[in-house]
Order: structure tokens, then C-alpha cells, then sequence
């Protein structure tokens, strides 16, 4: 027990006055640091616990233990990122409030924190044609504001027509968790070819990313055709912000733009229906 | 309540990406990529994400099915084996071992496709075999 690190031996005293059910942290398995789920049953294991480098979407596994058990009590390790997915799957009642715990735990690197923990931020080399062609990821929003429109365009049209439709970035994004998603709908977007109908099938993720994104990256990252989606992203979230002051990630109000019920429907618009008898 | 995760290489072609099952009560959710992996890099294409639809799927096959009439029927294991043998004995007897052809899958272990391409070539006595993953 003497050779416990801090965060191990408060996760260990979680799970054993019972205050979470289950902690989600890390554990290297078979060399790969991969995200593992402690318990009381095994709580010799938390000191096998880390904390980094890899980072996969706690949060997102936390929404699928609460929606079988409802009154689970959840903790988790949490860099920046973390918390302000939790926030907002708080805001949109997939958590409830006070469900889950977090151990605060070393962020991605930014202006704030030049060392870090979370090594897949860190700016990378670009090659020579995605300097020429395409947006270069990690540069400021208002660098590509200044871009003029037609190149602008142009630059986005090549990372789009990239894209090879895996779904990546919705499937990995900590925040999505619609049960009908617009990305799926054939009367909104065409099926059955590469790339998919573009700039459409980016600008609907957008949209529906404003107010919502909480700039965790995780999309960039997994996308295959490495894409910029967290420059997209951040573009739209600031139109919210400077619009709205929405500050998406915090706070306790829905975006302005949740305007759907309880349960959104997308059947075809009579209009449609009548086209297609 | 118990969460699982557990590495593993997705079968769906030739290339050998990490991926990673999310497991909650003994049933497969999930599919991650994992981010560690040399192959991948945290990058999956959309067949990848898609590995464990399969395994819960209700049209998943789980019994051997005859057809005779234009009709599926479940049968046992013997009777399959007995018919397929019969079928196949009587058509490399009327047409020739090249005639019939061996399509082995991803889904299966290596060790399964090793034996299937063994009976193709050895039982049957024919080259013709393939593999959906061969890329």
C-alpha cells in the first residue's frame, strides 16, 4: 500500500467507503495504456492505476453504464477536456447531476501549460501539400477568417473530399449520443458513394456541433484522412459564443439552438413523401 | 455492474488494426480504435467501428439451415455434414474437382481458414479458394 501514488490511494478509498460504485482510469494491458474499469470487488487493481498518455472518452463510457443503471455512482480521472464533455452530457440529461466524481488529473498542452500529460495535442509537422492545399491544423480561427473566401473554399473542399464516411468523429465524439443521427438520413444526405456529398455531410456535423463541441479533439485524432474538424468545430462554437455568449462546456443552460422536444422525429417532409409515391 | 475492455485486432481485412471492445455485463456495446496501436494510430475505417454489430446481430446464423423446396429448414450438424458431403460428392463426380470452390472469411481464425484451404486442396482437390480480406 506504502508505494501508492496519491490518485491510486483516493481511488482506492472511493471504492472502499462506497462512495462510487465503479472508477474509470487507466491500466497498462498487454503494453497499451487502455482505459479500465476499477472496482470494489477487485480493489487490489487500483494499484495498477494511470493516468496517461492515452486518452479515450471516459465520459462517454460513463453515459452507457448510466443509462442501464441509472443510480450508478461513477467516478473517473479528468483532464479540462473531460469536464467540460461531462457538463454538457449533464446539461443534456445524460448524467445526472452529482453522478459522476472526478479526480482531476494533467491536461493537454496548451498556452497555459507548456508540459503535459496528453501528448496527441502537440503540434505536428504538416506536409508540403496540405500547406498548399489544404488548412492546416492548430492555426487560430481568425487565420483562417482571413483567408480569402474562394481560397478558403477551395482549401476546405480539398480536406472534405478526402473524407472515406467512417463515421470517426461522431462515433468517437464524447458529446454525441443521438439515437437517430442526420448524418445517417439518405433524404439528407446521398448514400452509396466516396467521398460522401460534400461540403454537406461536414457542415450538418458542424452545425449540430455548435453549442455543443467542447474542443476536446478527439475527432482530429481519429479521423483517418486527418482532417481538421477541431478548426471547423472551434469556428462554429465561436459564432455561438459571440452571438449567444454561450460558453459551451459550462454552466447549466442547454445552446441556444436546442429547440427540438423531447423526442426529435426526421420522417420526410410531406413534400417528400408526395415525391417519392 | 461490470465494465470490460479488451484489446483485440479487427478481422475484417488483412491490415490488423488494434481495437478495443467495450464490454458492459458480459455484452459487447462497442468498438473503439486504440490509440496506442502501431498499426492504426487510434484510426479506424467504418467497417472497424462497426466489429460488434455482428455479434449481437438477430440475423446473426446459429443453426445449420437446409434448403429443399425453395424452403430453409434447421437441421442438426449430422444431417448438414451428411447432405453437403452427398452434394459435393456428386458434383466433382459429374463435373470435375474445379468445379466447386472454397470461400473461406475474416470471421473465422487463421488455424479455420489454414484447415479450409487443407480440405479445398487435399479432400476436394481443387485451387479455387478465396478470402474476403484479400486485399
Amino acid at each position: 500500500m506504502s508505494a501508492m501514488t496519491p490518485i491510486q490511494e483516493q481511488v482506492h478509498q472511493w471504492l472502499e467507503e462506497e462512495r462510487v460504485d465503479i472508477f474509470l482510469a487507466y491500466r497498462i494491458v498487454e503494453g497499451h495504456p487502455l482505459p479500465y474499469a476499477f472496482t470494489r470487488e477487485h480493489i487490489e487493481e487500483t494499484g495498477e492505476l494511470v493516468t496517461g498518455p492515452a486518452r479515450y472518452s471516459l465520459e462517454k463510457f460513463a453515459t452507457h453504464i448510466a443509462s442501464r443503471y441509472p443510480d450508478a455512482r461513477i467516478g473517473m480521472v479528468a483532464r479540462d477536456c473531460n469536464q467540460r464533455a461531462l457538463n454538457v452530457l449533464r446539461v443534456w440529461n445524460q448524467l445526472k447531476e452529482g453522478q459522476v466524481e472526478t479526480v482531476s488529473v494533467n491536461c493537454c498542452p496548451s498556452d497555459l501549460r507548456a508540459h503535459a500529460d496528453c501528448s496527441y495535442l502537440e503540434r505536428r509537422p504538416v506536409g508540403v501539400v496540405k500547406q498548399q492545399l489544404g488548412q492546416v491544423p492548430n492555426q487560430a480561427v481568425a487565420d483562417v477568417d482571413a483567408q480569402p473566401s474562394a481560397e478558403r473554399f477551395d482549401r476546405w473542399m480539398y480536406e472534405f473530399q478526402k473524407c472515406i464516411k467512417c463515421y470517426g468523429c461522431r462515433n468517437i465524439c464524447p458529446v454525441c449520443f443521438c439515437n437517430e443521427c442526420s448524418l445517417e438520413h439518405a433524404e439528407l444526405i446521398g448514400t452509396g458513394h466516396l467521398p460522401p456529398d460534400i461540403p454537406i455531410f461536414h457542415l450538418v456535423r458542424a452545425v449540430h456541433m455548435a453549442g455543443r463541441c467542447i474542443d476536446c479533439g478527439l475527432c482530429e485524432d481519429a479521423c483517418p484522412a486527418e482532417i481538421p474538424l477541431r478548426l471547423l468545430y472551434r469556428k462554429v462554437n465561436a459564432i455561438v459564443k459571440d452571438l449567444f455568449e454561450y460558453e459551451t462546456g459550462s454552466g447549466d443552460t442547454l445552446p441556444p439552438f436546442s429547440i427540438l422536444g423531447p423526442k426529435p422525429t426526421m420522417s420526410p417532409t410531406p413534400l417528400l413523401a408526395v415525391a417519392q409515391e | 455492474m461490470e465494465m470490460k475492455f479488451v484489446p483485440s485486432i479487427c478481422s475484417y481485412c488483412g491490415t490488423g488494426c488494434g481495437v478495443l471492445f467495450e464490454v458492459l455485463d458480459g455484452e459487447l456495446v462497442g468498438t473503439l480504435p486504440m490509440k496506442t496501436h502501431p498499426v492504426n494510430h487510434g484510426k479506424l475505417c467504418i467497417k472497424g467501428w462497426n466489429l460488434h454489430e455482428h455479434i449481437n446481430s438477430p440475423l446473426r446464423l446459429k443453426n445449420p439451415l437446409l434448403k429443399t423446396f425453395g424452403r430453409f429448414t434447421k437441421v442438426d450438424w449430422d444431417k448438414a455434414m451428411d447432405v453437403t458431403a452427398d452434394r459435393l460428392k456428386a458434383v466433382i463426380a459429374a463435373h470435375g474437382p474445379d468445379s466447386v470452390g472454397v470461400l473461406v472469411s475474416a470471421k473465422m481464425t487463421n488455424e479455420e481458414n489454414y484447415l479450409a484451404q487443407k480440405f479445398a486442396r487435399a479432400a476436394i482437390g481443387t485451387n479455387n479458394v478465396d478470402h474476403c480480406a484479400r486485399l
